[in-house]
């Protein structure tokens, strides 16, 4: 589960960077699925059983929902299928809806995939190399937040024994919420004075501050950088070039079977599946490690025995 | 030198991305724009916090503001788009000026993301709620002397919000601006809307005056 | 350097360190190493002098502990190299190596402490400041932080300067002691000289306890500082008064009024229970104090009891009637109050005086009765002085009890307390323990949550230990701390050799005199 993640957040960031304007902005239904396939792969190695059984209770009807009402908005297209309220629903809105469907649903996987890979910490440490302020903000922030929240149950408790917390009701409880936040925040107030006064002691104020983070950049970042960078140049080059043009209005195209096109196909399908393929690769290797093990370890049994 | 540099590559490197993108996506050009353009209006506004003389203080209180709405998400989980991170923005803004409000709206979108998921909204959300508070910042004078045009503020703001959230996603979606589509987002989205605007009321109504009140206590207190 | 609270030693020692130095007009000047502070340039002010305060939440500034022990370093330019290096040799010293990924907010106080201690020591200061830093911290976590600083000075001839309140263990280490009153030095000099000097002043109070017995006795020869000099002082002057004891009488409680049997309790399902089988009856007017170590459950037993948390299996009572059967807030109306430890989580107002009318509002309480409680309970407290104040500009001290006396005027039957007694000063702790006992003649009934072994030995009328989920030992202050043979206080093991029973101060010197109120021959 940790081979991609532990990735240089550099790389991680160009990464996903790629795959999702990619996925987001070409028209075009093989990348759309290869990108929709690839989240999934992907997304599957990250999430347990239980999360994956609830993504699929929300991406299936998702995908139903927005595949059969996009002809409710667009009526464009030369095949009409059958008229309803007067307007023609045509082949070509159906199929750009389950187009549009798979592309939100892609896009979303990628999404997720990036917010559990790309921590706050990685996210920060990109950040601080470019704006070391507003990142020394997030990093407080972050730090005041699970700090808040322990706040807000004491006080809740706190207010609650007081007994300022008088019913079930909506109102009351709303009340008494605004209430909880209202002594939050001056708590807070009060310990941002002390955080800032903290900071200027151990030298806040003086200029020329650098970064420190515990990121290497190591060759196997370097290695997939350059893979990513040069499909994602070859595939650019495809989508300029018009290999992989594509259009559903007013007919939908035909796919271009070209030598040059399958190329970018399969260019794109190497590299929404790269996390998969390291993940997979990673655990095969730990299964093969802890089979030389056990095989080391009943080997030197049989010798002492 | 590092800086130039790296400010260098924020000023070139993504208007020619930019650039190059539009000649790339055919017809998702507009889609495309509108997102880049929605991550580079943040960055002017970023680089000029980055290089202003900022107190040490202020940046600890525009953090613990971000906190502060993002833990309200939380505190009100119970209520369905009642939250009052729009009211905590504004607020920032009038006490502490147009860019602090930025930054507090852009920074609340963006680390409260990281606990209810990053998507392709972050950028536009960092934007909008930027946006509301740097506006709040330029008109705090008013906003503060009278209570009618600061709830307006709010509920406007929080209705903008929604309206320009959709009409991304019909572009999105639609390559072009897909009337139908937008008005049935907004229709859907209307009940959240309206209780995100009523909230934003009633948020700038009950916290408005304490806030106010605790902060110009700790900005007489510690001399800010 | 010690002093009542409020008698300026924080502002002296925040002085010494410009970045923090409170506001307002200064005279004289603060000369370091032959140089008026503010003319020292940033650079070395920000480095040479390290500052850590007393609220260990307050003082950490980032999320993630690595980041933490790097700030400063970043803050002064340090290469990435340089940092690395420099970090990974705080982290193995202070023994942070293992929850060095951590995020900050997951460590515990004593943890958060030690982190601010190597953070500064990153920067490799010269001489240290510390605002009673171990004020927050449980007694287990306050003496590790203080070994921690012996071994700073011992292995690195660290220059170190401590306010303290907590003394029984730091004044015998020191080197030289100063103590303040009213903004003065009243005494400089070392342990043993000060302790001489102080014998009349009502600073003697926070000396620790064999210094406190060796004043009892008339002050002759040297003054014992430490537990084992008052065993040998004792054995040396009174070992002809041994054997005598303290009378005990058994506990004989009234009705009672509050009781959990066979309690069990936890926060989610998945983990373990945090109270087991726990069982607890306690009687009208009692104080009664629940000791043990941290982390044990010992906050949560009191949530049980008052209703916050509710048990999953077991029962608990209010004057015989089911907590559960309590409807709305009925049981926080004339019934049940708590103190939390943090006593700043109970104020909402700007002033003291506007929190005690809200309450009084919100109970429907008329105008001018309201006034007369009012009244009534800033008598009984004496925080006249405190009421237009706003709660977050009082000490510690006054926190505690401003948020009591606003607790009291719900007029509580019973009332549970947590850690009252934390951060503060001999001083505040002796008055508070005055207006407990004010409170328990009104036939209130106490509850005490608390690792303060010397107050719970002052104050209550019975100890019960808590472990592993439930109280496995009950008995009156005297019996409980003398069969205690490590969770006891100061004086119960200076005298366990020579007397039985004694536990207090005033025990000890009593059993040291003979019944005329003169010293044994």
């Amino acid at each position: 589960m940790k081979a991609f993640s532990s990735m240089h957040p550099f790389v991680l960031m160009i990464y996903f960077l790629s795959v999702l304007i990619t996925a987001m902005f070409i028209n075009n239904p093989i990348i759309q699925f290869s990108a929709l396939f690839g989240g999934i792969a992907f997304c599957g190695m990250l999430t347990t059983a239980k999360q994956k059984l609830s993504d699929i209770a929300f991406y299936i009807p998702l995908l139903i929902l927005i595949s059969i009402t996009n002809p409710l908005f667009s009526h464009n297209g030369e095949t009409p299928l059958f008229f309803m309220n007067g307007n023609a629903v045509t082949l070509e809105a159906i199929v750009y809806g389950v187009f549009i469907a798979v592309m939100v649903i892609g896009v979303m996987l990628w999404c997720k995939c990036y917010s559990l890979i790309m921590t706050s910490d990685k996210f920060l440490y990109l950040f601080g190399r470019v704006l070391p302020k507003p990142a020394i903000v997030m990093s407080t922030a972050l730090r005041y937040i699970p700090m808040l929240k322990r706040q807000s149950a004491k006080v809740k408790k706190a207010q609650k024994a007081m007994g300022f917390y008088t019913s079930e009701s909506y109102f009351d409880r709303l009340r008494f919420s605004l209430r909880v936040y209202s002594v939050l925040i001056g708590w807070s107030m009060e310990n941002a004075v002390e955080t800032a006064k903290a900071m200027n002691a151990r030298g806040f104020k003086l200029k020329n501050h650098t970064s420190y983070s515990n990121y290497k950049f190591k060759t196997v970042d370097f290695l997939l950088l350059a893979l990513n960078i040069a499909l994602i140049i070859f595939v650019f080059w495809g989508v300029g070039s018009g290999a992989v043009a594509f259009s559903y209005y007013p007919q939908i195209t035909h796919i271009d079977t070209s030598a040059f096109s399958l190329a970018v196909y399969s260019a794109y399908l190497i590299l929404v599946f790269i996390p998969f393929f390291i993940e997979i690769q990673e655990r095969i290797k730990w299964n093969c490690y802890r089979s030389k093990i056990s095989a080391l370890h009943t080997q030197r049994m049989k010798k002492e025995q | 030198m590092k800086k130039i540099l790296s400010y260098l590559i924020f000023l070139v490197c993504i208007p020619l991305a930019i650039a190059l993108g539009m000649a790339v996506f055919g017809d998702r050009q507009y889609a495309f724009a509108a997102a880049a353009v929605a991550v580079l209006s943040c960055i002017p506004f970023f680089i000029s916090f980055e290089k202003g003389e900022n107190n040490t203080t202020r940046l600890v209180i525009i953090a613990v503001m971000v906190a502060l709405s993002a833990i309200g998400r939380l505190v009100f989980y119970y209520v369905p788009g009642f939250k009052p991170v729009t009211a905590m923005v504004v607020i920032t803004a009038i006490y502490f000026g147009a860019e602090a409000g930025f930054m507090t709206g852009a920074l609340t979108a963006l680390i409260s993301n990281f606990f209810f998921g990053q998507g392709m909204w972050t950028p536009f959300q960092m934007l909008a709620w930027g946006l509301i508070g740097f506006a709040a910042g330029l008109l705090a004078k008013k906003l503060i002397s009278s209570k009618v045009l600061l709830c307006t503020y709010g509920a406007v703001s929080g209705i903008a919000y929604s309206l320009i959230l959709d009409l991304f996603g019909v572009i999105w979606a639609d390559t072009y601006f897909n009337l139908s589509r937008y008005i049935a987002m907004v229709v859907s989205s209307a009940p959240f809307t309206i209780l995100y605007a009523v909230s934003n009321v009633i948020f700038l109504l009950v916290l408005q005056k304490p806030l106010g009140k605790k902060i110009e206590r700790v900005k007489d207190k510690y001399g800010i | 350097m010690f002093g009542e609270s409020g008698c300026g030693k924080t502002t002296l020692l925040k002085l010494i360190k410009k970045e923090i130095a409170p506001y307002g007009e200064l005279k004289g000047s603060i000369i370091y190493n032959n140089k008026p502070i503010d003319e020292l340039p940033d650079k070395l002010s920000a480095c040479e002098i390290g500052f850590v305060g007393q609220n260990p939440d307050g003082q950490i500034v980032t999320d993630k502990v690595w980041h933490e022990l790097a700030f400063g370093l970043e803050n002064m330019g340090e290469s990435t190299n340089n940092i690395r290096r420099r970090v990974g040799e705080m982290a193995s010293y202070f023994g942070i190596q293992n929850w060095y990924h951590r995020s900050t907010d997951s460590l515990s106080g004593g943890q958060k402490q030690l982190l601010n201690l190597a953070s500064v020591m990153a920067m490799q200061p010269k001489l240290l400041l510390l605002d009673e830093p171990t004020s927050q911290l449980d007694p287990i976590a306050a003496a590790d932080f203080i070994a921690t600083l012996q071994k700073l000075n011992r292995e690195f001839g660290l220059t170190i300067l401590l306010v303290e309140h907590r003394l029984e263990e730091v004044f015998p280490i020191a080197d030289k002691v100063i103590a303040m009153d009213s903004g003065k030095i009243l005494a400089c000099g070392s342990p043993v000289e000060v302790a001489k000097l102080l014998q009349k002043s009502k600073l003697s109070l926070s000396l620790p306890t064999a210094v406190r017995i060796w004043y009892g006795l008339g002050s002759k020869d040297v003054p014992p500082m430490t537990v084992r000099q008052g065993k040998d002082f004792l054995e040396k002057h009174y070992s002809q008064c041994a054997g005598r004891s303290v009378a005990v009488d058994k506990y004989s409680g009234a009705e009672t009024v509050l009781e959990a049997k066979n309690v069990y309790f936890r926060y989610e399902k998945n983990l373990p229970d945090v109270l087991k089988n726990f069982n607890i009856a306690v009687t009208k007017g009692e104080i009664f104090s629940i000791l043990g170590g941290n982390g044990t459950g010992k906050t949560t037993a009191l949530n049980v009891l008052s209703g916050l948390d509710k048990p999953y299996k077991g029962s608990s009572n209010v004057f015989g009637k089911k907590i559960s059967k309590y409807k709305g807030n009925s049981l926080y109306r004339n019934m049940v109050a708590m103190l939390p430890q943090n006593p700043i989580a109970v104020f909402v107002q700007s002033t003291v005086k506007e929190d005690f009318y809200e309450l009084l509002k919100a109970m429907d309480v008329p105008k001018d009765s309201a006034e007369k409680k009012v009244n009534e309970v800033t008598e009984i407290f004496n925080i006249e002085h405190l009421l237009n104040k706003h709660p977050y500009d009082l000490s510690g001290g006054e926190q505690q009890k401003a948020a009591l006396a606003k607790l009291m005027l719900t007029e509580p039957k019973i009332i549970l307390l947590d850690e009252p007694t934390k951060g503060l000063d001999a001083f505040y702790k002796e008055s508070f323990a005055h207006i407990l006992r004010k409170i328990k003649d009104k036939g209130v009934t106490s509850i005490i949550v608390t690792h303060d072994v010397e107050f719970a030995a002052e104050v209550s009328d019975r100890c019960g230990l808590f472990f592993d989920g439930q109280i496995i030992a009950l008995d009156t202050p005297n019996e409980f701390f003398c069969n205690n043979s490590f969770y006891t206080t100061a004086a119960s093991r200076i005298s366990r050799e020579l007397f039985k029973n004694a536990v207090l101060c005033s025990q000890v010197i009593q059993l040291c005199s003979n019944e005329a109120g003169e010293e044994c021959p």
